[in-house]
């Protein structure tokens, strides 16, 4: 009887599972194989003249990368990229998350909504409206400075101010996500506990740090370490908005790696950066799964 | 959310079949009306102005022979991504608008098709058909030359004793001193850092070859590249050009109107420009000269734009009829009237709407466009060494640094075909 | 004394977060404006907030083929737009009907093999997807699937997450009502029918939602794939327009009008989905 039925269930569950796992093995496993594949290859435009072109070079992509400046520049862009937006990200989602939690703010739904919207919208669209408001003479952002007395800034053309520039615009578009997400964090903060601080007559940020912060740890650790990674993967802003400039100050490891690829089809070398890519991020995920199980979250 | 009359899970199901069922109807109504890709239409693909003007020549074509065309206008600086993976996907067009640096590089990969007729590209000038050959047979054919002009502000050049544009290197800099005295917050030469034509024109003017052994190393740190490029950098450094890249200057015709700036290095289609906005600066107020050299005018940076035909297209002979029309005098003359872009067919310059004066400068450097390497790399090395010179100019590096740095790049950029030419695989 | 304090802390706390809605929608609000002003108006500074007289000039340069002198204008937006919701209605119906039983499967059903494949999915979510971009346009590119609606869809039903989702959902439903129905003797797709997808119905809509949206918005993927205009998706086509009209405000604004307006209507009608889906049923609201 229960040979039977487990052969039942057997047989279904191949029969629902088997057709998205084929898809996943066709787009997933078997490209990342031969970007693996690739990149131990020296591809390049000349080998899509001449298959006979393509040889084997072993770690020579991975060598000529850390020949090339730009890719150390495209990891420190990266990198600045990470450090300074999760912060302004996280900080920005739990700040509002904050807000949107107290007690006596009316029509949460409504501002809940509100503040959403930019996480559904895509990242063309909006960046294209982004790359109008921080223009330098006609944008809203420098106009709204002004009237605070602030000089106007040459967002998108100053090498120093391209970054937060672009962040402030990925800050604008994602922190809906997370505020939603320590919204729900928030709500499971168990309530008696704050009474009983709150009773103790410990203050409002006592109780945000003895109370709130523990109760959420898990969750805002979580959330700033998908956050990086996140952020390793940008690319769509500097394509649209700065095309990698000026002075190639927002050329990031994406970024990089596409115009290597499809630019120039030096795919070899693309596939090695692709795969620098993955260990940065498995790297941080790395980091994810030890962060989850020192909390006993995993 | 207040109580519901009816079972929410009837609601919800109601839900999701009214909105699926409403997505699908109007994703099918939408494609239905859709205008379709006409199987029977040649395709072409430009970019610029040319791409964005190619459907009025289109025109002309599809009266004369019936033939549809359909045109597409690609980013200029997306386009070479475009090409190459529309050709690693068998999706390239029929017919292609190609910059002239390109077509080697699209001939070697056997995307574009070699001319059936050599009589095709035989009218044009010396020195244009030179980048189009490959193995000895041509590959595309001419359809523009943009010889780097410089426009200048007569009234302001005047202002400083100039009653023409200076002609040597000395000169610029002396009208930039000049200017700079009068206006100290104005400046008196408009070059973006992210283009690298006019560094390009002053290289060939001090009659600097960038590459050596075969084109497989770099050659920038030459006395030659070295004079051309300390110019350059002068020019910033002194404050007589300001040192931005395009996207800070919205409008620089604007600009050069309100006389922000007395010499703007450009093409021909900034005629066009001009035409069309005289009302904010009046015809007689600039006029075009050579670009300057270190001794009087020479080579300079031409942007010319050339027709290819696929190598796989299914209707070769439709495709070079198209071709043909294109880049027939008719057409290349309509297309100068339009937008300024001065015909590749020597024929076509006995026309009387090219006898105007302004158009001199661009006549006599037709025949001089500055000497560069045909290689497949040489679009990326440009770019990167335009990056170089503009860390030279923000201050970065030092000149010889600069100049070191780009060998250095360059080098590594050409470490494949240094292999390929050693093996003989290439020429 | 502590009532006033309660009130002022009330409205001080309701106008901040009224302000910060504000900030939020601004940029939205800013391109709707702009994309109704004449052309070259917002090339000024002060920059406009309002439009001088409201024209529909844009969208009609934008959406209209125009015919001049013989010669046929067109950005080709409307056959975008077209494609954006066929590929990603196609996307939506075709990842759910791949991804729920699958989803099911892997909660419900005992099969040889399960909890291996559930830890390789769980570790194919750290594989960052661009990685197979680059050969997968060449394995695209010998099975003829570039520049076609196919290429596009197939990478997005490969929905990993969208399987764990599920599976994270179904795994709430009692085992009890599923043994007893396969004790009466029913099988196993007509379980999956008849029990579990009613009580799934709710996260059928929100995973629905998720894979609508991420298909509208999807960018690099259709930027890569694509060469043909005719074909272009939304974002592919706004991206196209805007590298050589950088300094059309207006026409770019009306091009990001139509590429998000579809979107934060559909959210909004569906927000409780998709907010929902997101608190996973712990705030009220």
């Amino acid at each position: 009887m229960t040979g039977s039925v487990h052969r039942r269930q057997q047989r279904a569950a191949w029969i629902f599972a088997a057709p998205v796992l084929g898809i996943i093995a066709l787009v997933f496993v078997l490209p990342t194989l031969l970007a693996l594949a690739l990149s131990v290859t020296d591809y390049s435009i000349y080998a899509l003249a001449d298959w006979s072109n393509l040889r084997f070079v072993g770690f020579g992509n991975f060598a000529d990368l850390l020949a090339t400046p730009l890719f150390w520049r495209a990891l420190r862009n990266t990198a600045i990229f990470a450090g300074l937006g999760v912060p302004m990200a996280i900080g920005t989602s739990l700040a509002t998350a904050l807000l949107l939690h107290d007690a006596t703010v009316r029509w949460k739904p409504v501002w809940r909504v509100a503040l959403f919207a930019p996480y559904v919208t895509g990242i063309v669209a909006t960046a294209v409206v982004w790359r109008f408001v921080l223009n330098t003479r006609f944008g809203l952002l420098n106009w709204a400075l002004a009237q605070v007395g602030v000089a106007p800034v040459d967002w998108l053309g100053d090498p120093r101010w391209s970054i937060p520039a672009i962040l402030l615009f990925v800050t604008w578009k994602v922190f809906g996500y997370n505020m939603i997400v320590f919204t729900a964090a928030l709500a499971a903060v168990p309530g008696e506990l704050m009474e009983a601080a709150r009773l103790d007559g410990a203050g409002a940020w006592t109780r945000f740090r003895h109370v709130t912060l523990p109760a959420i740890g898990p969750t805002l650790l979580l959330a700033a370490v998908m956050s990086v990674a996140g952020f390793l993967q940008l690319f769509a802003e500097p394509y649209v908005m700065t095309l990698g400039g000026p002075s190639q100050s927002t050329v990031t490891v994406l970024y990089f790696m596409f115009d290597e690829g499809f630019k120039w089809w030096n795919l070899g070398q693309a596939s090695a950066v692709a795969f620098v890519l993955f260990v940065l991020i498995l790297g941080v995920t790395l980091v994810q799964t030890r962060i989850g199980r020192r909390y006993e979250w995993l | 959310m207040g109580g519901r009359a009816h079972d929410p899970r009837t609601t919800r199901r109601s839900l999701i079949a009214m909105g699926a069922g409403g997505l699908t109807a109007a994703a099918l109504a939408t494609t239905g009306c859709l205008r379709r890709h006409d199987p029977a239409a040649l395709t072409f693909w430009g970019t610029g102005y040319e791409g964005d003007y190619s459907p009025h020549l289109a025109a002309a074509f599809t009266t004369a022979t019936g033939i549809p065309v359909e045109t597409q206008s690609l980013p200029g600086t997306a386009a070479h991504e475009k090409f190459l993976t529309a050709h690693a996907g068998g999706s390239l067009p029929d017919v292609m608008m190609l910059p002239s640096g390109w077509v080697a590089e699209f001939a070697m990969i056997g995307a574009v098709a070699p001319l059936p007729d050599p009589a095709l590209a035989t009218d044009t000038f010396h020195g244009v058909m030179r980048p189009l050959t490959f193995a000895g047979v041509p590959h595309a054919i001419p359809w523009s030359v943009g010889s780097q002009v410089q426009f200048y502000r007569r009234d302001l050049l005047g202002e400083v004793g100039y009653d023409a544009a200076p002609l040597t290197w000395d000169g610029w800099r002396d009208v930039g001193a000049k200017l700079k005295r009068r206006h100290p917050d104005r400046f008196a030469i408009l070059m973006f850092l992210n283009w690298w034509d006019t560094l390009i024109t002053f290289a060939g003017q001090a009659g600097a070859y960038p590459l050596r052994d075969r084109d497989t190393r770099g050659d920038f740190r030459n006395p030659r590249y070295r004079e051309a490029l300390a110019f350059y950098v002068s020019l910033f450094a002194d404050g007589y050009a300001p040192g931005v890249s395009s996207n800070e200057i919205q409008d620089p015709l604007a600009a050069f109107a309100q006389g922000y700036f007395a010499l703007y290095p450009s093409g021909p289609t900034l005629l066009t420009d001009l035409h069309r906005r005289a009302a904010e600066i009046a015809p007689d107020r600039w006029g075009t000269a050579r670009m300057p050299g270190p001794n009087g005018p020479g080579r300079v940076s031409a942007i010319n734009n050339s027709i290819a035909v696929s190598a796989t297209t299914p209707r070769p002979r439709e495709a070079w009829a198209l071709a043909r029309h294109l880049t027939s005098a008719a057409s290349e003359l309509t297309f100068q009237r339009m937008i300024g872009s001065l015909p590749a067919r020597r024929s076509a310059w006995t026309s009387p709407q090219l006898a105007d004066p302004l158009l001199r400068p661009f006549a006599a450097q037709m025949e001089l466009p500055a000497e560069l390497p045909i290689i497949v790399e040489w679009e990326r090395i440009r770019l990167e060494v335009q990056i170089v010179a503009e860390r030279v100019v923000r201050g970065g590096l030092t000149i010889d640094e600069g100049l070191a740095a780009m060998d250095a790049r360059v080098d590594a950029i050409l470490a494949r075909r240094r292999e390929l030419v050693a093996a003989g695989r290439i020429a | 004394m502590a009532v006033t304090r309660r009130r002022l802390r009330t409205v001080a706390m309701n106008l901040a977060v009224a302000a910060l809605a504000l900030v939020t929608l601004a940029p939205f609000a800013w391109m709707v404006t702009v994309s109704f002003m004449p052309r070259y108006e917002s090339s000024r500074y002060p920059p406009p907030i309002w439009p001088s007289r409201w024209t529909w000039e844009n969208y009609y340069e934008l959406l209209v083929r125009r015919v001049i002198d013989g010669a046929v204008f067109d950005y080709r937006i409307v056959p975008a737009l077209g494609n954006s919701l066929l590929i990603a209605t196609v996307s939506t119906l075709l990842g759910l009907l791949l991804t729920v039983p699958a989803g099911y499967a892997f909660a419900k059903l005992r099969f040889r093999g399960r909890e291996r494949l559930l830890q390789l999915l769980v570790a194919a979510l750290v594989v960052p997807g661009q990685v197979s971009m680059l050969p997968l346009f060449l394995l695209f590119r010998e099975l003829r699937l570039v520049n076609s609606y196919a290429g596009v869809i197939l990478p997005g039903l490969a929905g990993i997450f969208a399987i764990l989702f599920v599976r994270q959902a179904t795994l709430s439903i009692p085992d009890e009502m599923i043994d007893a129905a396969r004790l009466d003797g029913a099988g196993e797709m007509r379980i999956f029918r008849t029990i579990v997808l009613p009580l799934l119905a709710p996260v059928t809509v929100t995973l629905a939602l998720f894979l609508f949206l991420g298909s509208w918005n999807d960018f690099l993927w259709p930027l890569i794939v694509l060469a043909d205009q005719h074909r272009y998706t939304l974002p592919v086509a706004v991206a196209a327009i805007s590298r050589e009209h950088a300094a059309d405000g207006e026409l770019m604004m009306a091009a990001a009008v139509v590429t998000t307006l579809p979107v934060l209507l559909l959210f909004l009608a569906l927000q409780r989905y998709y907010i929902g889906g997101l608190l996973g049923g712990s705030v009220k609201g």
